[in-house]
């Protein structure tokens, strides 16, 4: 079952075009992330989905509702954790907690909101004291509030700590495998990569890359780096690499095997391969192989 | 949850904010009491000298608390992104400012009354004849201005000016209402302030008369309504 679907969306501002056709399909209870660096249309996007913006053209659906005209009926299914959104500063974390309590149904009870974001100890500490790590956590703590079906995520751990990233990657893992569809932008191609099942880059308001994002790296090739001997030329090398400086890097399909055959290679030389990095392909290798036009 | 739960956060954070509460009740109320109070002592015709005064009053504290509150309490949220984060729960818009609205209506109609039994006690003020043609007057009044001061926030280009902006409000509706006492103006423009919602107010307390005032706050509510819907800005501009 499709629980996100986006066609052809259009949405410009002021005459300049920050989504210009973009079109994907998240299944309920996946994890789809939406890559791409800043201004590249992630958060426009996110604002459409959420219902905030009126597109120019095209269509979203949430769980078959238009986020515009269904609003009301929406928001009872969806969290949003906007990448700016403001609190009321002299509200405690468990006074913030409440009054959204208020405007959820059947809300979370607040022992568990704050548990589940970490806030726990912080529950008597006013908003405008908290660091920016803290307020993203007690944004998450709201976004998650009425239990939703769909969540958006717009930049969910800038400012964290590794702590803070760590806690709500768990978080979102917890939330997809009670069945959550979520949709989380970021410009952290790691925490895509960890999270995501599938996803999507951006550039310039437009899709560039798509697709399954095992699938997507596995039909890239791997990475094998070493620093190269003193002495050696590189065309003596069994496999071909680039020289990055002093490193050497071999691109494979199968990184494993081309580490093997220059270890033996090595070996039988009497030589050694100094720093040696296998890697198979990351989101930031994609990321980086794309057109610098697009990147 | 809903409308309700938008009323109390609107109540709860109008009595929290220590700073909103100096200017939206010490200083409304002081020149309510003080004044009618000040004039029964020093003017002849001490009661009836307050009572005029009180009862252009109003028209200072309709201004202030109810239209120069909500202008600030919606531009400060609206610029801390408050706004923007209260349209990601379930609410609908039309709660989130019908709750503030409502709240507001409800810190300015209380003042009002204290208003009332102070000036009663302290400076001879008697009690409305019609209570309540009294009440009707003060809630329908408290409604229009909270509501204008809504759709006012869309000329408000930053929270911080948001006193600046409603200060000419309050100016205008405390010379119509003869608050800051006799000034001689030209006839076309006492004609003008007239027309205020304030004004209308005042009038209807004062005179009784109740079909002029209706139509008169009737008009400014639907220019209100109509401009809330077409100029509201939920977010601050990014330009």
């Amino acid at each position: 079952m499709t629980a996100i679907r986006v066609h052809e969306l259009r949405k410009s501002h002021g005459g300049f075009e920050a989504v210009k056709g973009v079109s994907f399909e998240v299944p309920a209870g996946e994890i789809f992330a939406l890559l791409g660096r800043n201004g590249a249309g992630k958060t426009t996007t996110v604002e459409l989905l959420a219902g905030f913006q009126r597109p120019d053209a095209g269509t979203v659906r949430v769980h078959g509702l238009d986020p515009v005209s269904d609003r009301a009926a929406v928001r009872r299914r969806t969290g949003i954790m906007l990448q700016e959104a403001g609190f009321f500063p002299d509200l405690t974390v468990a006074q913030t907690v409440d009054t959204w309590r208020d405007f959820t149904a059947a809300p979370r009870p607040r022992g568990e909101a704050l548990e589940l974001s970490g806030l726990a100890a912080r529950a008597g500490t006013k908003v405008r004291q908290l660091s920016g790590g803290e307020k993203r956590r007690l944004d998450l703590a709201l976004a998650v509030l009425g239990r939703p079906d769909v969540l958006f995520l717009d930049e969910p751990t800038t400012g964290m700590d590794p702590e803070g990233r760590r806690d709500t990657w768990q978080v979102v893992r917890d939330l997809a495998a009670l069945g959550t569809t979520i949709l989380l932008t970021t410009h952290y191609l790691d925490e895509a990569q960890r999270l995501a099942g599938s996803m999507a880059i951006m550039d310039a308001g437009e899709i560039v890359a798509a697709g399954g994002m095992a699938e997507t790296l596995a039909a890239r090739s791997g990475r094998v780096a070493f620093r190269l001997p003193r002495g050696t030329d590189p065309a003596d090398l069994p496999l071909p690499v680039t020289l990055d400086g002093e490193l050497a890097v071999c691109r494979a399909d199968d990184p494993d095997l081309a580490a093997q055959t220059l270890l033996s290679w090595a070996a039988g030389r009497g030589l050694r391969l100094v720093g040696l990095e296998v890697r198979t392909a990351t989101l930031e290798d994609l990321f980086l192989d794309l057109p610098r036009s697009v990147r | 949850m809903s409308l309700t739960a938008t009323y109390r956060l609107g109540t709860r954070l109008f009595w929290r904010d220590r700073v909103m509460l100096f200017a939206s009740v010490l200083t409304p109320v002081g020149l309510a009491v003080g004044l009618p109070v000040l004039m029964g002592n020093v003017h002849p015709d001490g009661a009836e000298a307050a009572t005029t005064i009180f009862h252009g009053m109003l028209a200072i504290l309709l201004s202030i608390t109810a239209f120069m509150n909500i202008v600030a309490a919606l531009t400060s949220r609206r610029d801390l992104l408050v706004l923007k984060r209260l349209r990601t729960s379930t609410l609908t818009d039309g709660q989130i400012l019908a709750g503030q609205i409502a709240s507001t209506v409800t810190q300015t109609v209380a003042l009002i009354v204290a208003s009332t039994l102070a000036v009663w006690l302290l400076a001879d003020v008697p009690l409305p004849a019609s209570p309540l043609l009294y009440a009707a007057a003060v809630v329908a009044g408290s409604a229009v201005m909270a509501l204008l001061g809504a759709a006012y926030t869309a000329a408000v280009p930053r929270a911080e000016l948001a006193a600046a902006f409603t200060m000419p409000v309050f100016l205008l509706a405390g010379v119509g209402a003869g608050a800051m006492g006799p000034i001689p103006l030209p006839s076309f423009v006492q004609s003008a302030l007239d027309l205020l919602p304030t004004t209308a107010v005042v009038d209807a307390v004062r005179t009784g008369e109740m079909l002029l005032p209706a139509v008169n706050l009737a008009v400014w509510a639907v220019i209100g309504a109509v401009a809330l819907r077409l100029w509201f800005r939920w977010e601050p501009r990014r330009s």
